[in-house]
């Protein structure tokens, strides 16, 4: 399997942090497909196959998914939630990427059983480090779980 | 003797002169049998009485009941003109009173509502009526009494008088008197012993009324205290609801701070760093110059909005209270301090052992930034020396505090040492933002303590700080 054909799914809301998080990615000559849903019901409609995109091939699944908390529809905490309890996502590593450094949410989402938690920094070169940390360990040195 | 018992006693005797002897001799034995009688049907009514006034008092009646009730019956069982209970205003040295009940024959004027002034009773008088003895005049004209006392029972047309006085405990409360307006009369031990023992009794009644004025006044006292705490208990809650509500209002407003304050100046710096990359070739070096700056100003303000979180997180935080060992906290951070800068000499001179009750994170946090403001501005002294330690006085609670031979400040700002964002140098100098002392404040506050500082230029600053409530003891 090469790397490129693993794909991300950025779930974010903000245009700017959209545009900045896929600049960061390109700066780092990470190449993957990056899918971007704009709240968590898109979010949920991509993982699942339904909504929007309904009768998408479901055989490609993305590698690691970028969480923000704070989105329309549905909040990623509770993105989180319906993520964990499908048979289908439970085992699906999710990074909560945040702006939040709230005790009460880093509780949350660890406790449903986030991979990591990331706050975006608001030096864009420190973003950008961290984009690239993450697009290393997610996409390269980690082993994915089974399917 | 009736006539029928007459004639048979005629007919036993012989002759009249006999019968005339017979009959001298039966009334000098009847005589005194018929006055025994008469005394012992008083004694029995007087018991009856007595009995009576006892009853009454077992009642739950007012005062007013039991002496009305008890003035008619004595003066019944007397035949006297009248008999009332007479009040001395209190603290009026027995110069005053009034009647304050009476039972008093129609053919006589009432002594109720009259106020009695009798200057010359109060000295002459109370001081026996107050160990228990009475006045017994059968003729006030005829007694020996004061010019001034004649006046007085005179009004009342009185012309025998029996004063008992009613005591209440040890206190002369007042008199119970039975006066004769008729005619002047002369009192029977059987009688005044009578009117004793119903003064004694209604001297148990005074008393009674007294104790039940009392528990009345408590009860009334205690309720009024429940009411008290009700009500302060109801205000509490009130601000406890009304703390909570201001307390979400603050997360969620803190929570938008850290969400949607920081987001914009991502893009800010994200863009402008963007314009650096991608544009660079198309603008000078002014235009370079203006957007580091923006750089620069968008970084301070996140610095400053996680200060602020960060402040905001010390107010809000639950507390943990459990024994925390202060010294071993301030000797990791002079490590810390140490490792940060190894080429600084400092000194450090921490007090072991100093153990108090607190929420350890804060504690650690508390020390963290008054040791790190003593390092910091003894930067400039080449023999820094920081001190940490408990006051060495007896005080009441246990004052930590914190002090160094830096730069010190002037003792003219000191009020505004702990306010956020209040600096008394300039960045350049020493960096910081002003947000820590202002958060060594909070942490003390929340432990019910209070910080203080003192200190002068050029002569190093001391930090004292205590984690209990003044008065609450060790």
């Amino acid at each position: 399997m090469s790397a490129n054909t693993k794909s991300i799914l950025l779930v974010e809301d903000n245009p700017d942090d959209e545009a900045l998080a896929i600049r960061a990615f390109q700066r780092h000559h990470i190449g993957n497909e990056i899918v971007v849903a704009h709240d968590g019901v898109e979010a949920l409609d991509y993982l699942f196959g339904t909504g929007t995109y309904a009768g998408r091939d479901m055989s490609i699944k993305p590698t690691v998914v970028l969480l923000d908390l704070k989105l329309p529809r549905l909040d990623g905490i509770e993105v989180l939630r319906r993520i964990r309890s499908d048979e289908r996502t439970k085992l699906l590593p999710v990074v909560v990427l945040t702006t939040s450094s709230e005790e009460q949410d880093m509780l949350d989402s660890y406790s449903l059983g986030c991979n990591s938690y990331i706050r975006k920094p608001v030096d864009f070169l420190q973003f950008s480090e961290a984009i690239r940390q993450l697009g290393m360990y997610w996409l390269l040195m980690n082993e994915p779980p089974p399917v | 003797m009736n006539p029928k018992l007459l004639s048979k006693l005629r007919s036993f005797c012989r002759d009249d002169a006999a019968f005339e002897q017979l009959q001298q001799s039966l009334l000098e034995n009847i005589q005194p049998l018929e006055s025994e009688i008469e005394q012992a049907n008083f004694q029995i009514e007087q018991q009856k009485a007595l009995f009576h006034v006892i009853a009454r008092l077992r009642e739950p009646l007012d005062l007013e009941t039991v002496f009305q009730a008890t003035a008619t019956e004595v003066r019944q069982l007397l035949s006297a003109d009248r008999v009332g209970m007479f009040r001395f205003y209190p603290n009026s040295g027995y110069d005053d009173g009034e009647f304050v009940s009476e039972d008093v024959d129609p053919a006589f004027s009432s002594a109720m509502a009259r106020k009695i002034h009798d200057h010359c009773f109060g000295e002459q008088f109370s001081a026996h009526y107050q160990q228990g003895q009475m006045q017994i005049v059968a003729d006030i004209y005829n007694a020996g009494l004061s010019d001034c006392h004649i006046e007085v029972l005179s009004q009342f047309e009185i012309k025998a008088n029996l004063a008992v006085p009613l005591l209440q405990g040890q206190k002369l409360w007042g008199l119970l008197c039975i006066h004769q307006c008729q005619t002047p009369r002369q009192w029977q031990p059987t009688e005044i012993e009578f009117v004793s023992q119903i003064a004694n009794h209604l001297g148990v009644a005074l008393q009674h009324a007294e104790l039940m004025a009392d528990l009345q006044a408590e009860i009334i006292e205690r309720k009024q205290a429940e009411q008290a705490v009700l009500t302060l208990n109801q205000g509490l809650q009130k601000a406890i609801v009304e703390l909570k509500a201001v307390n979400r209002e603050l997360e969620s407003f803190s929570y938008s701070v850290s969400h949607d304050l920081r987001a914009p100046l991502r893009s800010i710096d994200g863009f402008s760093q963007a314009l650096l990359e991608d544009c660079l070739e198309q603008l000078d070096v002014t235009g370079q110059d203006y957007l580091h700056r923006i750089r620069n100003a968008t970084q301070r303000m996140g610095n400053l909005i996680d200060d602020l979180l960060n402040l905001s997180q010390v107010t809000r935080s639950e507390m943990h209270l459990e024994p925390v060992n202060l010294s071993s906290i301030a000797s990791n951070i002079s490590t810390e301090l140490h490792r940060s800068e190894p080429e600084r000499q400092v000194e450090f001179s921490i007090q072991p052992g100093l153990v108090d009750q607190g929420d350890a994170r804060l504690l650690q946090i508390l020390l963290t930034n008054l040791l790190n403001n003593a390092w910091k501005f003894s930067s400039k002294n080449p023999q820094a020396q920081i001190e940490f330690g408990l006051l060495p006085v007896e005080t009441e609670i246990p004052t930590y505090f914190v002090r160094d031979n830096g730069t010190g400040f002037d003792m003219a700002f000191a009020n505004k040492l702990f306010g956020p964002f209040q600096r008394l140098h300039s960045a350049k100098e020493f960096p910081g933002n002003g947000i820590g002392l202002a958060t060594v404040q909070r942490i003390a506050h929340r432990h019910g303590g209070k910080v203080w500082a003192e200190g002068a230029l050029e002569q190093g600053a001391t930090f004292y700080f205590t984690l209990k409530p003044e008065g609450a003891g060790t």
